[in-house]
């Protein structure tokens, strides 16, 4: 409860800036998940780590700068359940994530244009929660522990996408993001003598809605 | 209190009327004279009386049990009865007058709706009864004819003359009642459909719908009394007198011992409960008791004292609830309907035993509830046979929880059982409670088997052929009770005839055969379903000994007629026997006391007596080929081999019957002998309270070796029943049965292997297998040979020995939860201090002395195994209800329940093996200090868990400060010891 509170906090705060420029843009999407797993090894064995593919949903607040350039607060809000597969044998815990980032946007073509193109890079971070059940035992928990824990991490962002005018207060969004964190040790914890090295990525393509000025 | 004990009591007076005994059942009216008959008009709601001296017929009210008029009549009305129709009540004049006086043999024929007005008619031959049939005619039976009476035409007709039929003239002598003089009953069904009779020599049975008439003459001995007869609601059968009849005249069942006294009892059957009222006295002196019984085979029910003795027929109301039977006095009024507002007694358990414990010397005790079975309050007191074995209340009221204690010591040079009775004595209740058994068993570690107490006379016991189930024959119940043999349970109990002698199986192994010596019939079970299949009826006879050949199934009988003994064949065919006029060459006259035993292969059938005589039937020709008499006496154990060997006793025959040998050494006296291979085993024992003797048994020569205690001693033959057959061999030859003292004893085949005294090597916290012992708590002792088998208790509180093991420290018996070959895990006692020494008792014998340091405070958690995860602690996260594990992990702030033992005093204290206490909690004296990763938690609760011996709990807070990690220790210290195990701690 109190974690929801703070999100709140600080998308009001974003929000009240970019509303006073007259040049705002406010945005809604939905889309997918997709982690491309990591490895955590145990001596000569491993077991792919990751979350699951799930539901995505996001929603920013933009700002344009000039005809080529803008920037925009982003919260999203992804299911996805932590997961361990080796062959046919997985352990799955439920767990959700919560990520707030800033990124830059520059658009190929100026604002006047119906299609504008365009590419990010932001950071922010990300808050990886456990929501599942924790059992006595856990298969694969040799190689990592799934735990009703979180983790804090920051996030870089890139990605891209086009914006297509609707009207004269609206657009069409398609993008992907790919969200960069490093791997949550506190959800997914490598076991004694395990190890995980590497970034997390969490790829999310969304379609979405913006309105603005 | 007052108020309950009150309530049932004036229930009590008033429905036994004004019955002025204490501990009586049933309500006496007196009638100034002997009653002769009784009979019931409910429509009315009056009971007639024949008043046989004062020739009147007594008309009692139902509704105040007191005689409201008399009706006059000619002298000595015997026999009543009233038409269905309820418009006549006829009655029987026995005027069979000695000269110089002229006969005055009569009926009177009273009409009921027109106030009592009679009509007499002269009887030609003194009759010996009537009764009405459903056609509204009553059958008159008197000692030269059947006649038919019609009421309507107040003429009788002859059905049939039968010959004279001797008859007492009067006057007799003082002190003869009317059973005595007219000797005579006849009764009818309730729904007439049948009518019975019999007198000194006749007995008959009419069937009221098609007028035929069974008739035929009897003898008995003693003579059959009382001389009464009760009939069934349907007719199908009746007793009479002391014998259990049906419509073929099959003699079904028999009261045990009569005295064959006429005028004293009576009895009234309650067809739709299969129950009879009955006294049937063994002896006229002994006090007047009504017995509850199955029709079916007399199976005593109950036994309730009454105020005076039954005196003919009873009869039974239409709603079942009162009986109302001519008595001494008159009329005796039994409120059986009631039997739950008669105080009375009984007792939850018919036996209690005690296991004798070879190092436990102090007082056993178990309990037991005595009760009045309606609830009501029942003083009572208990006496014991044995002051050895005591009971707590000796006195008080019911319903009562009864100590039974039994002092070790005084039966410390006992090494067998010792059977001591608790008797129940009350001023009130008006049963004859059954007295409780108390077994007392003591033996020595080197005696073997496992007793399994069951209740009862048992009498005989035999293995299915081909699976592993036997049979043990309990006669004071009728009952044959069927064991499974691979795990010794009761799985069924059969009902038999009555007084249950023998078993056998036929050979086709399809039958199980029960002969019995109170009824004419052979209970026949089907061995695949167990059920009762029609039986066999042995007319006149009275089977002691059964077995089963290739060729015939022979019975040894006892002759109801008064002649010899003699053998005779079963038919199981037409479910009849087959008299043998001789045995071979030989006369079929033989001891009472004589049994058979049938070859397993079915080749022969040998029988021994109790004189010293054998004979042998040999099935390949069909006939008796031996019989010798080389002995003064024998019995004990008898049984016939496959291969031409017999041990009768201890004596081994050949095929011929002659001694080869004689088993020695032997102690004591024969029981039980059974065939292995081409050997054979052989119970004895010096007598009932020492211990059995199994020894193995050469057959060339009859040495015996290995001769082996056994926990208690088999069942042993009396003067009345030499022979017994108490030793068995299940066919997969994994256990030995003995029928002994206490039920029957369980032995492996290898009963007499040698064995390895105990050793103990370690003894250490049954929590961890590491940790020191503190008081109080959970110790395993580690070692070799500590037990010869696996085996676990849920006992509570702790017994001191399991499978035959125990424990010492310092002497004292400790409490044990489980005991195996090399670990016994036992409860340190709480007054361990120091340095104690463990010595373990087996029956291979006494181990080491082993000398253990006792810690004052030695905590160790459990550690249990997980989805085959061993050594998880048993540390619970209260959140989930969850063993903590790295998947189910310490979450700061938690609550844990740790399980463990070792924390040493508590209070308030328990007893050793005792359970903790549920209310109050029992708390650790001194509480442990409990931290993870190096972090305090907070102690909430800590002391025994409640309802477990031995066992401790700790409940702590985890503090929000407490270091996360795969691996924190969580440590746990008291008195200077700390006990460390490791936890995964992670974010709240």
């Amino acid at each position: 409860m109190k974690l929801v509170r703070l999100f709140a906090a600080c998308f009001a705060a974003a929000v009240l800036p970019a509303a006073m420029a007259q040049t705002w843009e406010f945005g809604v999407g939905a889309g997918a998940g997709f982690y491309p797993p990591q490895q955590i090894s145990l001596g000569s064995t491993s077991v792919d780590a990751k979350l699951k593919t799930n539901v995505a949903v996001s929603t920013w607040v933009g700002q344009n700068m000039g005809n080529r350039w803008g920037g925009e607060l982003r919260y999203s809000y992804q299911l996805g359940d932590a997961q361990l597969k080796q062959n046919s044998t997985e352990a799955v815990f439920g767990a959700e994530t919560h990520t707030i980032d800033y990124s830059f946007l520059m658009y190929a073509k100026p604002s006047e244009s119906t299609v504008r193109p365009f590419v990010s890079a932001g950071a922010g971070i990300k808050f990886y929660r456990g929501t599942g059940t924790e059992t006595v035992v856990q298969p694969l928990s040799q190689y990592a522990l799934l735990t009703q824990a979180s983790d804090l991490t920051g996030v870089f962002s890139v990605g891209g996408g086009v914006k297509m005018k609707l009207g004269s207060h609206a657009w069409l969004r398609l993008d992907v993001h790919d969200y960069m964190s490093p791997f949550p040790k506190q959800l997914i914890t490598p076991n004694a003598g395990a190890n995980v090295e590497g970034w997390l990525h969490d790829i999310v393509p969304m379609v979405a809605i913006s309105f603005g000025n | 209190m007052l108020r309950k004990l009150c309530l049932p009591a004036i229930l009590s007076a008033f429905l036994l009327g004004h019955s002025a005994l204490a501990g009586t059942f049933g309500s006496v009216v007196s009638i100034g004279g002997h009653a002769a008959d009784v009979a019931l008009d409910e429509a009315r709601g009056v009971l007639y009386v024949a008043n046989f001296t004062a020739n009147r017929i007594e008309v009692m009210s139902l509704a105040t049990n007191t005689i409201q008029t008399s009706i006059n009549v000619l002298p000595q009305p015997y026999s009543i009865s009233i038409s269905p129709d309820g418009h006549w009540l006829l009655v029987a004049h026995y005027g069979n007058l000695a000269q110089p006086d002229a006969p005055a043999n009569a009926l009177t024929l009273i009409d009921l709706r027109n106030n009592f007005a009679k009509q007499t008619l002269a009887l030609t031959d003194p009759p010996l009864g009537l009764a009405f049939g459903l056609d509204n005619l009553a059958l008159v039976v008197t000692t030269a004819n059947f006649l038919i009476f019609d009421p309507g035409s107040v003429t009788t007709q002859l059905l049939i003359s039968i010959p004279d039929q001797a008859a007492k003239s009067i006057p007799q002598a003082p002190q003869s009642f009317p059973p005595n003089i007219v000797a005579a009953s006849v009764g009818a069904s309730r729904d007439g459909s049948w009518i019975y009779g019999f007198g000194d020599t006749l007995e008959f049975r009419y069937d009221v719908r098609n007028h035929l008439l069974f008739s035929g003459s009897y003898s008995a001995s003693p003579a059959l009394g009382p001389r009464a007869i009760s009939v069934s609601d349907d007719g199908v059968y009746a007793a009479t007198g002391w014998s259990m009849t049906d419509l073929r005249g099959v003699d079904f069942a028999e009261f045990p011992s009569p005295s064959g006294s006429l005028n004293v009892g009576g009895h009234a059957i309650d067809s739709v409960n299969g129950l009879i009222y009955s006294e049937v006295p063994a002896h006229i002196t002994d006090p007047p008791v009504l017995t509850i019984r199955d029709t079916d085979n007399l199976t005593l029910r109950e036994s309730l004292q009454l105020p005076e003795h039954l005196a003919g027929r009873g009869v039974l109301s239409s709603d079942r609830n009162t009986v109302y039977a001519t008595s001494d006095s008159g009329v005796l009024i039994l409120p059986v309907g009631n039997l739950n507002l008669t105080p009375r007694l009984k007792a939850s358990v018919e036996d209690l035993l005690f296991l004798g414990n070879f190092c436990d010397r102090a007082l056993a005790t178990q309990t037991f509830l005595l009760s009045d079975p309606g609830g009501a309050n029942v003083p009572f007191s208990i006496t014991s046979s044995n002051p050895a074995v005591t009971v707590s209340p000796k006195s008080g009221t019911t319903p009562a929880v009864i100590t039974v204690r039994v002092d070790p010591n005084a039966f410390a040079g006992q090494k067998g059982t010792t059977a001591v009775q608790l008797s129940f004595a009350s001023d009130v209740a008006a049963n004859l409670p059954q007295n409780v058994r108390v077994l007392v068993n003591s033996h020595e570690p080197n005696q073997r088997g496992s007793i399994i107490n069951v209740p009862g006379k048992l009498v005989d016991m035999i293995s299915h052929p081909s699976k592993d189930e036997f049979y043990v024959l309990r006669q004071d119940l009728n009952q044959v009770l069927v064991f499974n043999g691979t795990n010794n349970t009761q799985t069924a109990i059969l009902r038999t005839c009555t007084k249950p002698m023998s078993l056998a199986i036929t050979y086709d192994q399809t039958k199980l055969l029960v002969g019995c010596d109170n009824s004419q019939i052979i209970s026949v079970f089907d061995l695949a379903t167990l059920q009762p299949l029609a039986p066999v009826v042995t007319t006149g006879s009275y089977v002691q000994s059964l077995a089963a050949s290739s060729k015939a199934t022979l019975a040894l009988m006892r002759d109801g007629g008064g002649g010899s003994p003699n053998i005779q064949g079963l038919d199981l065919n037409q479910r009849t026997v087959v008299d043998y006029s001789r045995l071979g060459v030989y006369q079929n006259k033989l001891p009472l006391n004589t049994v058979l035993a049938p070859a397993p292969n079915g080749s022969s059938i040998m029988m021994a007596s109790s004189d010293g005589s054998v004979m042998l039937y040999d099935a390949k020709v069909d006939t008796f080929t031996i019989s010798r008499k080389d002995f003064t006496s024998l019995g004990g154990a008898y049984v016939a081999s496959s291969f031409g060997k017999y041990v009768i006793g201890n004596k081994i025959l050949d095929s011929s019957l002659v001694q080869t040998s004689a088993i020695q050494p032997t102690t004591g006296l024969s029981s039980g002998f059974v065939f292995v291979d081409q050997s054979g085993l052989f119970i004895s024992a010096p007598d009932a309270a020492s211990p059995g003797v199994l020894e193995r048994v050469n057959l060339l020569n009859g040495t015996a070796t290995l001769p082996t205690g056994v926990v208690e001693a088999p069942l042993l033959g009396s003067t009345s029943a030499a022979f017994t057959r108490t030793l068995l061999m299940v066919p997969s030859r994994s256990e030995i049965v003995a029928l002994t003292t206490s039920g029957i004893t369980i032995l492996p085949p290898n009963y007499d292997a040698p064995v390895v005294a105990p050793f103990i090597s370690r003894a250490v916290s049954a929590a961890d297998l590491s940790s020191p012992v503190a008081p109080g708590g959970l110790m395993a002792v580690l070692g070799t040979n500590l037990s010869d088998t696996n085996q676990a208790t849920g006992d509570v509180p702790l017994p001191t020995t399991l499978n035959g093991s125990c424990l010492t420290v310092n002497g004292t018996p400790a409490h044990v939860l489980l005991v195996s070959p090399t670990q016994v895990n036992a409860e340190l006692p709480s007054a361990a201090a120091g340095n104690v020494t463990l010595v373990m008792h087996t029956a291979g014998g006494v181990s080491n002395p082993f000398v253990l340091a006792v810690a004052s405070g030695a905590p160790a958690v459990f550690l249990m195994t997980l989805d085959g995860v061993p050594n998880v602690p048993a540390i619970v996260r209260w959140n989930n209800n969850l063993v903590v594990t790295a998947t189910n992990p310490v979450h700061r702030g938690d609550i844990l329940t740790i399980y463990l033992t070792g924390l040493g005093a508590v209070n308030p204290p328990v007893n050793d093996g005792d359970a903790g206490l549920v209310d109050p909690l029992s708390r650790t004296v001194t509480d442990p200090v409990v931290k993870i990763g190096g972090i305090n938690a907070d102690i909430l609760f800590s002391g025994l868990v409640p309802g477990m011996p031995g066992a401790y709990v700790i409940n702590v807070g985890v503090s929000a400060s407490t270091p996360q990690g795969l691996s924190v220790p969580l440590t746990i210290a008291q008195d200077g010891f700390t006990y460390s195990t490791n936890v995964r701690v992670v974010q709240k």
